[in-house]
């Protein structure tokens, strides 16, 4: 095996295999997986490796999942709908009255949705999560696991179009964030960067992204 | 091609709980498998599978069936998953501990016999390589070692293992395409 250098062709071929080999320091890997999703071609070429790869799956051996997973995760993608004040209230009045407030307990739901859950944003570690949830026109982001950010600094919430810059959506404490709508729209990216108390000082993040997801469709 | 694994994805996509139960029923193992290899340990593995499943529900709509099977499809998602969380690891002590779960591949009968064409031909084509390349390249793939891992255990210098892992892979395309 000679070790002369790569012609260009090879070389983005090359990443791409490395990408999926799964060998790229941090930084590199960061960098394949952004540009993966700008450049349909090198996203493709990422495609054709895990095709080209896949007998080595092979070498893989099952291992039975936990009983109860799926229950924890379908509980963090379809969280109930909260049960509506006032509803069971018309049982009790009986008569007409009662048959339209029945009327009004059924139909609501049908009316108004239940939240939907946009995205799951966790840390590489997985120890401190956020869920982003849709609910009657409200964008609502709570933490789901950890704890805030350490004293003197805080977890800020960014909005990035794609292509575009990452617009604040403000800071996130103990308390849920609620803003009113829009929905942000499918595709773009929800980010939570740790930015010193009070939140970035300038017009864009500053500090580390702590973590990323894409809102689902 | 038949794909169940691929239409049941495609359903996902379009909000259908149901087929992601079913998905859920017919490829927990297999992904379990994945983590539990890579990360070498049960609980985090657990947590792992937990990140995975709602990455995939959340990314159905990416997936593409022209590009490549279903089932490639969810082991690329677990395996990305896996790596991004060995390298966050302080140390990156990636894979060291994995290497005892490792010993057992025992994939279930049907599995093999779709993939032992394709088994043997990749085999071959490792058989290409030099011993010690190809070594790296297993464990790169199938325990997320990193370059760091991956040249101490070798001896080498770093950019010596870059090098190897680049070349050993064109290389690898290159027998398998022909």
């Amino acid at each position: 095996m000679t070790d002369t250098p790569l012609p260009p062709h090879d070389e983005d071929d090359g990443l791409a295999g490395e990408y999926v080999l799964g060998s790229l320091p941090l930084s590199d890997r960061l960098a394949a997986e952004a540009r993966a999703r700008s450049d349909a071609g090198f996203a493709a070429r990422i495609a054709a490796w895990e095709e080209r790869l896949s007998p080595l799956n092979a070498d893989y051996a099952e291992a039975p999942a936990p009983a109860d997973l799926l229950a924890k995760v379908e509980a963090r993608l379809f969280p109930s709908p909260p049960r509506r004040a006032g509803g069971w209230f018309g049982w009790a009045l009986g008569g007409l009255a009662g048959a339209v407030a029945v009327l009004a307990f059924v139909a609501l739901p049908l009316l108004q949705p239940g939240p939907e859950h946009l995205a799951h944003l966790a840390s590489a570690d997985g120890a401190i999560a956020y869920d982003a949830t849709w609910a009657e026109g409200d964008l609502i982001v709570s933490r789901s696991a950890g704890s805030a950010a350490p004293p003197g600094q805080v977890h800020e919430l960014w909005l990035i179009p794609p292509g575009g810059k990452p617009v604040s959506l403000g800071l996130l404490e103990a308390a849920p964030l609620t803003l009113p709508g829009p929905r942000p729209q499918a595709g773009w990216t929800l980010a939570i960067t740790l930015e010193p108390a009070g939140g970035s000082p300038i017009d864009g993040p500053t500090g580390p992204l702590v973590m990323s997801a894409e809102i689902g469709a | 091609m038949d794909d169940p694994v691929a239409a049941l994805i495609s359903r996902c996509a379009a909000q259908d709980r149901a087929a992601f139960r079913a998905l859920y029923s017919q490829t927990s193992a297999k992904l379990m498998g994945v983590l539990l290899r890579m990360l070498g340990q049960r609980a985090e593995a657990e947590d792992a599978l937990q990140e995975v499943y709602t990455r995939v529900w959340l990314r159905a709509a990416r997936f593409d069936p022209a590009r490549g099977r279903g089932m490639t499809w969810l082991i690329a998602v677990a395996r990305n998953h896996a790596i991004d969380r060995l390298r966050a690891r302080p140390e990156d002590s990636s894979g060291t501990e994995a290497l005892d779960l490792a010993a057992d591949p025992a994939p279930r009968a049907e599995t093999q016999l779709i993939a032992r064409g394709e088994v043997r031909r990749i085999s071959d084509c490792f058989a290409t390589l030099e011993p010690a390349r190809a070594d790296a390249l297993r464990g790169a793939y199938l325990q997320g070692l990193s370059y760091e891992a991956l040249s101490a255990r070798a001896g080498i210098p770093l950019n010596t293992m870059r090098s190897w892992l680049r070349r050993g892979l064109l290389r690898l395309k290159e027998c398998l395409e022909q």
